[in-house]
């Protein structure tokens, strides 16, 4: 509900920080509110009662000693905001008036008309001013004379009073939403550095570093049972990847060791003989054993890529000299074949990777551009430099892929519908690709471009890893 | 050369003997890791040709020794395993080589050869191929008439061929040496260089000086 409240990228921490301000702030402001206007209330009762009191003592005197005895009363007073007396005769003529001798306190009464619609011997009437300004009370009693004394004061005091309580309680209130803010930062950041914790090591992960676990504060006991069972998770499947290294390792050894001894006396046989039939069979026969070599060696990294069990032999590298020089590798066939072949990139970055087998990945990419592109065409390697990742695009101007094609392809042993018995390959080089891109916590696609041709792509992650 | 070489396996190091020794050099065998390793501490070879899983010593363990009495012999590793390549790898990047099970006996010889030549440091900057006189500071050909100028990769691939006159070189050998890859890429880049050569340094009508083996390489004849 609160989500949309937020940028997108604000942390956690900041969010939780927030949210705390604006319910500690609502809570003091609906305090203040409640508390101020009960306050007022009380002081105004407190105030009526007090004035209703007064008149009947001012009246008392005044049959006792007169209107001296009315103003000598009202000067001795020390009064608590401003007040005012005044007597009245029974036609509305002002007899006398007292009021504070400080001018700027002097109370200022309002129209007497208004106030001679006040008809019963004693009565009080509130005069309600603009808001925040102070309201003023007036009271009125009718004498033994039938003369009226009026008494009338402002809640000057009492807003005063008010505002004072209410700048306590504002202070209060910062001081207790700083003071909640700090167990609540605390604790949001002890469960958030877990969380960051985890959110590096999933990243170390995706980029291959298979060794490293999440590591959950004791603080947070759910982040704890999440890590465990995520960390459970994660040594299974090391346990898994090293099984399948092993395995693969061993199908490697058994199939190697064997086809080293054929291809030995194979190739002594080709030195040795000297009909050239059973020489040509003879080199016939060891192409076809290179082949099954290179064969077995292309689908176990592809197995072992599929499965994070690729053991790569990591290098810092710059990616922008490595394309440079399959390029170069490329450019004498390129030419052969009347293509052009360029390599863009505007950017470059040094990276911990695998150099032979990125190297294979993009020559496979390559391979494959310039089995399918035409004489005439434009084959382009493309390096891009992003925040967390370089894409490695090769594009092509040959006849593209069908749609439904484009997933397809990257299947082991899955040969686009153009290729024909000539064209080189067994379909294994795009598997091969992904396998690599996927080892080194990448990605790998293609599509289609505008006008005619393919575009192959993948990724490289360098996250925490310097642009060049 | 006067070679050690260290592999259990009878039938591969028979073949390997025997090539080698057809070959012209002279070769140690030991099937047993920890004899290896005194042979190659009592006697100084010129190479070692080192099968990485032995008994009782691996490949290794015999290199760390010999590395540690300062011995710094030329060793060629020779592995089945995708554990022991990976590690191999690492290890080769100082300057020694590793081969991978299965191999061509050319293979191994080239680079035992290229070893043995490093560590020997020769190199005079200037061959010969028929008529034509090799400068490779000015990746260069030159006659009495006539020069021809030759790309990096080109004149690279002319200096390892000249380097291994009379050898026959492994399309496999030729991409390591010439253009630094581990693997046959789908497209032709050995032979499309190839072409080129022979297109520069041919006489029009006469047999080329590179020739294709087939099924095994190229190699460099007709040097005067």
């Amino acid at each position: 509900m609160f989500s949309k409240l937020f940028l997108d990228r604000l942390p956690s921490t900041w969010r939780l920080a927030i949210l705390q301000a604006i319910i500690v702030g609502t809570s003091i402001a609906l305090c203040l509110t409640l508390a101020g206007s009960a306050l007022r209330g009380d002081l105004e009762i407190n105030a009526r009662s007090v004035i209703l009191d007064d008149l009947r003592e001012y009246s008392l005197l005044y049959k006792k000693l007169g209107k001296q005895g009315v103003a000598d009363l009202f000067n001795a007073g020390r009064h608590v905001g401003i007040q005012a007396i005044r007597i009245t005769s029974p036609d509305g003529k002002l007899v006398s008036e007292h009021t504070q001798e400080d001018e700027e306190k002097a109370f200022v009464w309002p129209d007497p008309l208004n106030l001679r619609k006040l008809a019963i011997v004693v009565d009080l009437v509130t005069v309600e001013h603009p808001k925040g300004s102070p309201h003023q009370l007036i009271g009125r009693i009718v004498l033994h004379d039938n003369n009226v004394l009026w008494y009338g004061r402002s809640d000057s005091a009492d807003l005063a009073y008010l505002q004072h309580i209410h700048d306590y309680l504002w202070m209060a209130g910062v001081a207790a939403a700083i003071i909640s803010l700090i167990p609540i930062l605390w604790y949001a950041n002890e469960v958030m550095r877990p969380v960051r914790s985890m959110i590096a090591s999933a990243r170390a992960l995706a980029c291959g570093a298979g060794e490293s676990r999440l590591v959950a504060s004791s603080a947070v006991p759910e982040l704890r049972d999440f890590a465990d069972a995520f960390n459970t998770a994660l040594d299974r499947n090391s346990a898994l990847a090293s099984e399948l290294q092993a395995a693969n390792d061993h199908l490697a050894h058994e199939l190697r060791t064997p086809l080293a001894r054929i291809r030995g006396n194979l190739e002594n046989f080709h030195d040795e003989v000297k009909n050239v039939d059973a020489s040509d069979a003879a080199a016939r026969g060891l192409d076809e054993i290179d082949r099954a070599t290179h064969l077995i060696q292309t689908i176990l990294n592809i197995r072992a890529g599929e499965h994070n069990a690729l053991r790569l032999h990591r290098e810092k590298t710059s990616l922008r000299e490595l394309l440079g020089g399959i390029a170069d590798i490329y450019a004498t066939s390129a030419e052969d074949r009347g293509l052009l072949l360029r390599m863009e990139a505007s950017d470059d970055v040094e990276i911990s990777i695998d150099q032979q087998l990125v190297t294979q990945a993009v020559a496979n990419l390559l391979d494959n551009a310039l089995a399918y592109t035409p004489s005439g065409g434009r084959i382009i390697l493309r390096l891009e430099v992003e925040k967390e990742q370089a894409t490695i695009r090769v594009l092509d101007t040959g006849p593209g892929l069908k749609p439904d094609e484009l997933e397809l392809v990257w299947q082991r042993f899955i040969r686009g519908s153009l290729a024909s018995a000539r064209t080189p390959g067994m379909g294994l080089g795009l598997s091969l690709v992904r396998s690599i891109a996927t080892a080194h916590g990448g990605a790998s696609g293609c599509c289609n471009r505008e006008g005619g041709g393919a575009e192959f792509w993948f990724t490289l992650t360098h996250a925490g890893e310097s642009p060049a | 050369m006067t070679l050690l070489l260290a592999e259990d396996d009878p039938e591969l190091a028979r073949q390997i003997l025997a090539w080698l020794g057809k070959a012209g050099h002279d070769v140690t065998w030991h099937e047993d890791g920890a004899k290896a390793e005194s042979a190659a501490l009592e006697k100084a070879f010129d190479a070692i040709i080192l099968d990485v899983n032995m008994p009782n010593r691996n490949g290794f363990q015999i290199v760390e020794t010999l590395r540690a009495a300062s011995d710094l012999v030329p060793v060629l590793f020779l592995t089945a395993r995708d554990s022991v390549t990976d590690r191999v790898r690492g290890l080769s990047s100082g300057g020694d080589d590793y081969l991978t099970k299965p191999f061509a006996m050319e293979e191994l010889l080239a680079r035992l050869e290229a070893l043995n030549r490093r560590y020997q440091q020769s190199g005079t900057g200037r061959r010969r191929i028929g008529e034509w006189t090799l400068d490779t500071r000015q990746r260069r050909l030159k006659n009495a008439t006539d020069g021809i100028d030759l790309q990096p990769r080109e004149c690279a691939l002319l200096e390892l061929l000249l380097d291994h006159e009379g050898h026959t070189l492994t399309k496999k050998f030729l991409l390591d040496k010439v253009w630094n890859i581990r693997f046959d890429p789908g497209t032709n880049v050995v032979d499309a260089m190839i072409c080129r050569l022979r297109r520069k340094i041919d006489a029009p009508g006469q047999a080329s000086c590179i020739q294709t083996v087939r099924g095994k390489g190229y190699v460099l004849k007709a040097v005067s």
